[in-house]
């Protein structure tokens, strides 16, 4: 019960505060404006089988709690910084472990040509730069299969620098917006990733490396109508310690992986009109890794969704999403022993269907609450996480899930 | 169920899902500090400065976005050059600001609020409801429709307010549609909407303003806004 303190304290803190707050959005610093924005969100998650998310869910569990607060000025008429810290629990994720979420000195030379550099959040999709601020979007979870929140660390942002710029097409054929980056990721020891090699008895000490990609948009003359591609490679390497799989009791030995390949590509659409708002993306993540030198693995996952928003009344929304989730691994080596080749997606440990539906209630400009349900078949337990950890589950998956999800959100 | 039992039915869904919000019917112009040297901006251009996708115009100008926070003059305004509704507008640029891509827009809560700050800072775009009178700023005509956004108005001859209509404080805005010829004089004007003695004086300055040479004829609409000191 405790876990669920910390975060019901902070979100009853901050409506009490909220009106206050509210109204303390900017102050001034040698003579620049300088604004302060906010957002902390608290859900609940009850499944009726599984524990999802690292949470204790089939008991029902409020471990899922996350805040942002940024801070941002112009310094001249091209030249924009800002930074913003975020600190998240999710289940066993996170805890509590605040980070530099992002901090940016942005200069744009020209329409066509900006450059940004420093802790900069990754344009990959429609929603990888914004997924943890949900009072955007009438969902509380976006669709697992391609945004999963476990896994956030994954792409969320890179220390590095973005070039991008928009194009207005000649012939009126709308515009074109590039990104194009290079940087160094660096995941938390509390997110996903580690937390799932930690059900091998792995000690991860650090995580990350060196990534590159881009993103090309093209908000076309149809008014609401935006398609888009992008591309992120990474080269990625995970140290710690490790028991010996083949002598389990002669205790720690390091722990080495690294990519030999590793790339996404993701494709997207988005057709807002009035009231309605329609969403499709595709992603693809293919990973070759090489593992303490001794084996090879190779994963194949794909994501895709089509998700429908619609707003009822100015703060009534509903929604429906279909999540679609795939992984296909082969291990190579002397690992193999430990890993049956996973590729046939028609089993649940290796797929993940997840049908949502979802209201939003905006109590007003700055608070939602919203009411979700997912019906999940398959637990894509894989060889990488989706959601469902054996360390929550040591009794094992069942193939279906049903989730309720609350969500209440504040921001300034 | 028959055919022509289900046809309506549908006939009325598509209705219902595809309506827009609001139809405003309230007239905005689009205002701006003495330091804009443009005085002619396309509706697209407008579009993107007020979505933060740049801030510069083709001069170099330094533009920054002013808006309304609400009110049927903003109403007007999403309608006219922006899309959705003001919550859209909102949650855009709540992305904008929580992702580390720009700042939140200054938000007034009057026209005279708007008037006065645009006056008073370097670089500032707003809008203000058709028939507010405004001093100290200028007054943008906007293109839209235009099949050759890169022409630039170079000799502009303000149109005359007719002094019967200024004294019973008539104005709005003249919607033409204008046609420029390779040359860079218009060559025919149309009026396309609103008072139309307004329109009489908006077609005869019209036919006098020059434009940057090009290839080809350009058809474009604008907007001529009346009841303003610009």
């Amino acid at each position: 019960m405790h876990e669920r303190i910390p975060g019901l304290v902070l979100l009853c803190l901050c409506i009490q505060a909220g009106q206050i707050t509210l109204q303390a959005q900017e102050f001034k610093l040698l003579d620049r404006t300088v604004q302060v924005h906010g957002f902390v969100s608290q859900g609940f998650i009850y499944t009726n089988d599984n524990n999802w998310l690292t949470m204790n869910s089939s008991q029902g569990s409020a471990a899922y709690t996350d805040f942002g607060l940024n801070m941002s000025t112009r310094v001249t008429d091209k030249f924009w910084i800002g930074a913003q810290g975020y600190d998240r629990n999710l289940g066993q994720l996170g805890q509590y472990h605040p980070s530099l979420d992002w901090a940016v000195a942005d200069y744009r030379f020209k329409s066509w040509l900006g450059v940004r550099g420093g802790k900069v959040k990754t344009t990959l999709g429609l929603y990888t730069d914004t997924q943890d601020e949900d009072f955007l979007r009438t969902f509380a979870l976006l669709p697992q299969s391609v945004y999963p929140t476990d896994l956030r660390d994954a792409t969320i942002a890179h220390a590095g620098a973005d070039i991008y710029g928009d194009i207005s097409l000649r012939h009126r054929l709308g515009v074109l917006s590039y990104t194009a980056y290079a940087g160094h990721r660096s995941d938390s020891i509390y997110s996903g990733y580690p937390y799932y090699l930690s059900s091998f008895g792995a000690q991860i000490k650090s995580f990350g490396g060196m990534q590159y990609g881009g993103d090309l948009r093209w908000k076309s003359p149809l008014k609401g109508l935006l398609m888009g591609a992008s591309r992120l490679n990474e080269h990625i390497t995970g140290r710690g310690l490790v028991i010996n799989p083949f002598a389990p009791g002669a205790g720690l030995v390091p722990y080495y992986e690294s990519s030999k390949a590793d790339w996404t590509n993701q494709f997207y659409g988005e057709y807002a009109v009035g009231r309605l708002r329609i969403d499709a993306e595709y992603r693809r993540y293919w990973r070759n890794q090489e593992l303490n030198g001794t084996s090879e693995s190779f994963a194949d996952v794909r994501g895709w969704y089509v998700s429908g928003a619609y707003r009822i009344y100015k703060r009534i929304q509903i929604g429906s999403y279909y999540s679609h989730y795939t992984i296909t691994n082969i291990v190579a080596g002397a690992l193999s022993a430990f890993y049956p080749p996973a590729t046939d997606t028609n089993l649940p440990a290796d797929h993940d269907y997840d049908k949502v539906i979802t209201g939003r209630v905006d109590l007003n400009k700055f608070w939602n609450v919203k009411v979700e349900g997912h019906f999940m078949n398959g637990y894509g337990s894989g060889p990488y996480p989706n959601g469902f950890y054996t360390q929550v589950n040591p009794s094992g998956f069942a193939p279906n899930t049903n989730a309720l999800v609350l969500k209440t959100s504040l921001n300034f | 169920m028959k055919n022509h039992r289900v046809l309506p039915l549908v006939a009325v869904v598509v209705v219902v899902i595809f309506a827009p919000v609001c139809v405003i019917a309230a007239d905005v112009k689009v205002i701006a500090n003495g330091s804009v040297k443009e005085n002619m901006i396309s509706a697209n251009e407008v579009k993107s400065i007020f979505l933060e996708e740049y801030n510069l115009l083709r001069d170099g100008t330094h533009v920054e976005p002013v808006l309304e926070k609400d009110g049927p003059v903003h109403e007007a305004f999403l309608h006219e050059y922006l899309w959705g509704t003001d919550d859209d507008l909102q949650s855009y640029y709540r992305a904008l600001v929580f992702s580390g891509r720009g700042s939140m827009p200054k938000q007034l809560g009057s026209d005279a609020e708007v008037v006065a700050y645009v006056a008073r800072t370097k670089g500032a775009i707003g809008y203000v409801g058709a028939e507010t009178m405004v001093e100290d700023v200028k007054t943008l005509t906007i293109v839209r429709g235009g099949n050759d956004t890169q022409r630039r108005l170079i000799t502009r001859v303000e149109p005359e307010y007719p002094d019967t209509l200024k004294r019973l404080n008539i104005g709005g805005t003249v919607r033409l549609q204008i046609t420029i010829a390779p040359k860079g004089n218009v060559e025919a004007v149309e009026v396309l909407g609103g008072n139309p003695i307004l329109g009489e004086s908006a077609v005869a300055a019209v036919k006098q303003w020059v434009f940057t040479a090009s290839h080809a004829r350009t058809v474009a609409e604008l907007s001529v806004p009346f009841g303003s000191h610009p």
